[in-house]
């Protein structure tokens, strides 16, 4: 018998790396709508301290002064810089994102690979995850706020706690259809340890929907870091955030309304990159609505 | 010859809400070194079962193996451990699977899924593993290996994911080889392909072959003895010829009648017949069946058949069949 030879897929030409990363673009717009914007504003995050003057430092006599040439978003009632300000509190919005999608999806993995492997846990696990699912996500952050000494650490904390159970819910449902799988069976059948099966050919096939998940959750948690800034539960008020940049100018709205719009518009825009993000990786991940090439 | 793998009374019930399922009840045979054995029945009658409780690999949940043994080069493998067992399964005994398209991870590279056998069973390392899958894809006759190995199981066609599925079965050189309708999803060009590279291979590494299916040319094709399954039940055993040339229960006569023909023999005054079914359908297997199973669908049912079991008695050399009615059945033909 002849070796099968299938020469429908020769050694594909690689194409130069400029007309890849077009056709990569092209392909995907959305992603790399999101991916631009997000770079643009990681760079600014990063660069703060040498865009940017002390976001603290107060001037007196230019209190709230309207965007200008000189000072580019404007100031607030206390003469400090709103662009200095917008710039460093996209950090702390920054880092609760991503810090919050990291930690939530590495739990929410754990816990939903257990839960859905092991259908003893399962049980018990999943109505826990339901009564932290009932309990409002902000009441929640700020009851335990309440409860210690506010810091970034704990805000964090305060945004996980309630995230995980979507983390949860999402990979326990894919690893559920993962196991009645035949590669599982066909895995077991060659003799695979239940360890080497759930790490080798269980979690891999669940990292596509955890990472989409996990840029929804990024977006999520900025929203509500933003949010207990603004009521006064989140960072304390000398690290600047975009949530109580809003809250500080909240009571000057009429007269200075730059002090909202300018860290509003950032934080719209920084949810609006990551859900860009989520949405493309969404399709281009997701098989069944993945176009084919 | 000795025998490499002894079925004896192999019993498995399924515990559902509508009752206790008899998937196998009482199943007996015996797998000599290097043979082929083919187990054929249709759908339901028990034939996969068999197989995955041979591995102990049907859902614990649910179902249990009650009675038998299954004895693997004189060891019985109800006696084992799971861990002993995890060292017997893809090594001493490979299974494959009807489905190619779904039964291959499709995060992991065909090469990393064959080396990852090689490296569980033996224990060599990384390196030689890899080149170990590069050999074992050469052997199963994929062309230009070197890349393959590199490449994911969506690159690959039915045919050639079955072919990867068999490299990985057998790159242990496993003394048996569990083939779970291994070519049902195949076009028959490629279902032709792959049969020979599996009887090549057997030739090659020595393995014996237990090959279930529901189809009876590829039985004809490649088995030496069969074992014919109804409702859960052992009802006829023979050498591949003899099956053939003299099916004897009335079962296996209604399957091979079921078979389309395109010889002249078949046809009659120009016309071809009407394909014969059996009538009837299948016995619901929660409730006890009294008597054959068959007989409610048999034209040579007698009241025994209804009230008592035929028992397994041997006709002629090797061939043996659960039948009442052998004389009237072998009589009609």
């Amino acid at each position: 018998m002849v070796a099968i030879a299938d020469d429908t897929d020769a050694p594909r030409a690689v194409p130069p790396a400029a007309t890849r990363w077009v056709t990569a673009i092209r392909r995907n717009p959305t992603i790399a709508t999101g991916a631009v914007l997000l770079a643009i504003l990681v760079s600014l995050a990063i660069l703060a301290p040498w865009l940017t003057t002390d976001p603290l430092k107060q001037a007196t006599i230019n209190r709230l002064r309207p965007p200008s040439e000189r000072v580019w978003f404007g100031t607030d009632q206390f003469g400090r810089d709103i662009f200095a300000r917008t710039l460093h509190g996209a950090r702390v919005s920054l880092v609760v994102g991503l810090t919050v999608a990291a930690i939530s999806s590495v739990i929410g993995l754990a816990l939903g690979i257990v839960c859905g492997y092991f259908r003893r846990i399962d049980g018990v696990v999943m109505r826990v995850m339901d009564g932290i699912m009932a309990i409002p996500s902000i009441l929640l952050a700020i009851a335990l706020i309440t409860l210690t000494r506010p810091g970034l650490a704990v805000v964090i904390i305060a945004i996980v706690i309630p995230e995980v159970p979507r983390v949860v819910r999402v990979v326990r449902s894919v690893v559920l259809s993962i196991r009645a799988q035949p590669y599982i069976d066909s895995a077991i059948a060659g003799g695979t340890r239940g360890v080497k099966l759930l790490t080798r050919h269980v979690l891999p096939n669940t990292l596509a929907p955890l990472i989409v998940q996990a840029t929804y959750i990024c977006a999520a948690g900025m929203l509500i870091e933003a949010a207990l800034s603004f009521l006064g539960a989140g960072v304390p008020p000398e690290i600047p955030s975009w949530g109580n940049i809003i809250a500080q100018g909240r009571s000057f709205f009429q007269i200075a309304p730059w002090t909202i719009l300018i860290p509003g518009a950032f934080l719209a825009l920084t949810v609006l990159a990551v859900n860009l993000m989520g949405d493309g990786l969404r399709d281009r991940l997701d098989p069944r609505l993945a176009r084919r090439m | 010859m000795t025998n490499i793998l002894e079925v004896r009374d192999l019993a498995t019930h399924f515990f559902t809400l509508d009752g206790v399922v008899r998937a196998v009840d009482g199943v007996s045979f015996d797998l000599a070194r290097g043979e082929t054995l083919g187990i054929v029945g249709e759908s339901g009658c028990g034939k996969s079962v068999t197989a995955l409780s041979i591995l102990r690999l049907i859902p614990p949940e649910t179902s249990r193996i009650v009675g038998g043994s299954v004895r693997f080069d004189g060891r019985d493998l109800a006696a084992l451990s799971e861990a002993e067992m995890r060292t017997i399964r893809g090594h001493h005994i490979a299974m494959i699977f009807q489905e190619p398209m779904t039964s291959l991870n499709p995060v992991l590279t065909i090469g990393t899924q064959i080396a990852e056998n090689v490296v569980r069973h033996t224990g060599v390392p990384w390196r030689a593993a890899l080149e170990r899958a590069r050999e074992m894809l050469d052997l199963v006759k994929i062309a230009d290996a070197r890349r393959r190995i590199d490449e994911y199981p969506h690159q690959l066609s039915g045919g050639m994911r079955q072919r990867a599925m068999i490299a990985i079965a057998l790159s242990c050189n496993p003394q048996v080889l569990i083939a779970d309708e291994p070519t049902t999803a195949l076009d028959v060009t490629i279902q032709a392909q792959i049969l020979d590279l599996m009887l090549e291979l057997k030739e090659k590494l020595d393995t014996a072959i237990v090959m279930i299916t529901h189809d009876l040319g590829v039985i004809a094709e490649t088995t030496q003895r069969v074992v014919v399954m109804y409702a859960g039940r052992k009802v006829e055993e023979a050498p591949v010829e003899a099956l053939f040339a003299q099916p004897t229960h009335p079962y296996t006569r209604g399957l091979m009648r079921a078979v389309p023909r395109l010889d002249a023999e078949a046809e009659i005054a120009g016309r071809r017949p009407r394909l014969q079914e059996i009538p009837g359908i299948v016995p619901a297997l929660n409730r006890p069946i009294a008597g054959c199973a068959f007989a409610p669908r048999c034209t040579f049912a007698t009241e025994r058949c209804r009230a008592e079991a035929p028992p397994l008695v041997t006709t002629s050399a090797g061939h043996a069949v659960a039948c009442w009615e052998t004389a009237r059945v072998l009589e009609a033909a």
